[in-house]
């Protein structure tokens, strides 16, 4: 639980004044661009930097006055943390696993490690790096996992890997704060988002709910050969914004209700078009305008 | 061994001994320099070395340059690469005690100095003997305290550096006087005295003096043995609040 944290470096203003919950058995996604203030909020939150202001409580735990208390209960893996190159993989294990340590090797397999338990840090992959600092993040059964850029810089199968992971952790029931700027990995993973900018919690929701609140349009799209009459129904349907034809194509615009719609109207007049597509905006799109664009004003009315 | 510490210095002390730089310097370089050197003045007595065998005279002073290769070279550049790279920040976030890191590689380097000094011992006595210690309390003394003097400087030295090659830089500048004219290079008294004035104000120079002088019967070296003292209290202090996590 944190309210109204706020942290400055010199004149910069990082965080400002930003309330948080997490709740047992949630992941919840921290995004937004470089410099929204992420970062800087779950060190904080990890004890790890001290806030001007606010008031934090982690797991009972002020983590400003009470971080060694705290530490032990917290898996961490951190943006721009490396390890010694000469460490192998199964003494980096060794290093870190306390006495509440679970079984290291059943981890290392989760993960796909056991094959690289001899191999050097420094020879580890960006993907098999990452994983890494996964089980090292989980090792000493934390209450409380943060993951910190988790997926940056891994080609896409390397990221559907580590997705796999986080979503295996999710299942488990652990409680995770996910901090990205990749809006889809924060669909795929999270129970709950977070949108900051500017040090400031723009909205926050579950996928789903961000989605309704900032991106409930739908656009159809086919070929329409048959009757031209179909262009003036489709304008009167409730719900259409616009109907656009170039030749043969139409694109129609509006509130998700017209997918039913336009779906009847064209049972209606016949035949169906065979390359019907139908797109709607995902925790992107919603939150692409939000993130870039608002001004605080609108900032305002979308949290209203 | 479980406890943090015991997990530390464990695993640095695999890092070391994988480490191109602690080999070369902690290990080969005091070896190397100590047969030539050693070998250059011969095995007779001579005024220039206050009456000792040159031989022995190096023998004696070559323990500070192992002391100084780990405290002016292998610990900065280790630490100040740790903190560069992020791993002392996630010791930290992992829930390491405070002042574990400190603590760990206090022990380490006083392990590293002491392996490479028992090495440089071992390959010395064949090739010229290794002399008795006239005053051994004396003298083991002045190892103990000059080896956590330099340790804890190196660490204290790795906390301020910003990058690891900064803290080669730096060290490498401070290695070399210090290894010419306060332990491995000529006898003080064949030095002008200007140049004998700076050897006399190098931490290294007292440390040598606080363990050749009782070692080879030149002396208690009591003056020198306290400035090294008085430096270990200050460096360990000031490093273990630098290096706490």
């Amino acid at each position: 639980m944190i309210r109204d944290l706020r942290k400055r470096y010199g004149a910069r203003t990082v965080v400002d004044g930003v309330d948080l919950d997490v709740h047992q058995g949630e992941v919840v996604g921290l995004i937004g661009a470089n410099g929204a203030g992420k970062t800087t909020t779950v060190e904080c939150i990890q004890g790890l930097r001290r806030p001007d202001s606010g008031t934090l409580r982690v797991l009972g735990y002020d983590p400003t006055t009470q971080a060694d208390q705290l530490r032990p209960h917290i898996g961490s893996q951190l943006q721009d943390s490396a390890l010694p190159d000469r460490l192998r993989v199964r003494e980096t294990v060794e290093l870190f696993a306390t006495e509440r340590a679970r079984n290291a090797d059943e981890l290392l397999d989760r993960f796909g490690l056991t094959s690289r338990r001899n191999n050097a840090f420094g020879s580890l992959s960006g993907g098999e790096r990452q994983r890494l600092f996964l089980v090292l993040a989980l090792l000493n059964r934390p209450q409380l996992v943060f993951l910190d850029e988790l997926t940056q810089g891994l080609d896409p199968a390397a990221r559907r890997n580590v997705w796999a992971a986080v979503a295996r952790l999710r299942d488990e029931g652990a409680t995770v704060v996910l901090v990205t700027h990749e809006l889809d990995e924060a669909e795929v993973l999270c129970d709950r988002v977070v949108a900051m900018r500017g040090g400031r919690v723009l909205d926050a929701g579950a996928p789903s709910e961000l989605i309704d609140r900032h991106a409930k349009w739908a656009t159809v799209r086919f070929t329409w050969t048959g009757t031209p009459e179909l262009y003036a129904d489709l304008r009167a349907v409730a719900g259409v914004r616009t109907v656009e034809r170039i030749d043969d194509r139409l694109e129609v615009r509006g509130d998700r209700r017209i997918i039913a719609y336009v779906g009847a109207e064209l049972v209606r007049h016949g035949p169906v078009p065979d390359d019907l597509t139908v797109e709607v905006p995902d925790l992107e799109a919603a939150l692409l305008g939000l993130l870039d664009g608002a001004t605080p004003e609108k900032e305002l009315e979308a949290v209203a | 061994m479980s406890t943090a510490i015991g997990r530390l210095v464990r695993a640095e002390l695999k890092l070391m001994v994988r480490d191109p730089l602690v080999l070369t310097f902690v290990f080969a370089f005091p070896i190397v320099t100590m047969l030539i050197i050693g070998g250059s003045f011969g095995t007779t007595p001579d005024p220039d070395f206050a009456g000792a065998k040159p031989s022995h005279w190096y023998v004696a002073s070559y323990l500070t340059v192992v002391i100084a290769a780990t405290g002016l070279i292998m610990l900065p550049v280790h630490l100040a690469s740790y903190r560069e790279r992020g791993v002392l920040r996630r010791f930290q976030a992992s829930g390491f005690p405070r002042f574990s890191f400190a603590v760990a590689q206090l022990v380490v380097g006083l392990l590293v100095t002491a392996v490479a000094s028992a090495l440089l011992l071992i390959v010395a006595a064949p090739v010229y003997g290794v002399p008795g210690m006239h005053l051994p309390a004396r003298a083991l003394i002045g190892i103990a305290v000059g080896a956590v003097a330099f340790v804890s400087g190196g660490v204290l030295l790795g906390s301020l550096m910003p990058s690891a090659r900064s803290a080669q830089a730096v060290g490498l500048l401070l290695f070399f006087p210090s290894f010419l004219l306060g332990s491995g290079g000529p006898p003080p008294r064949v030095m002008g005295s200007a140049l004998r004035h700076v050897a006399d104000v190098l931490p290294l120079t007292q440390v040598t003096k606080s363990i050749r002088d009782p070692w080879l019967g030149l002396g208690t070296a009591t003056n020198s043995l306290i400035i090294a003292g008085a430096l270990a209290v200050v460096a360990t202090v000031v490093a273990a609040r630098r290096a706490a996590l």
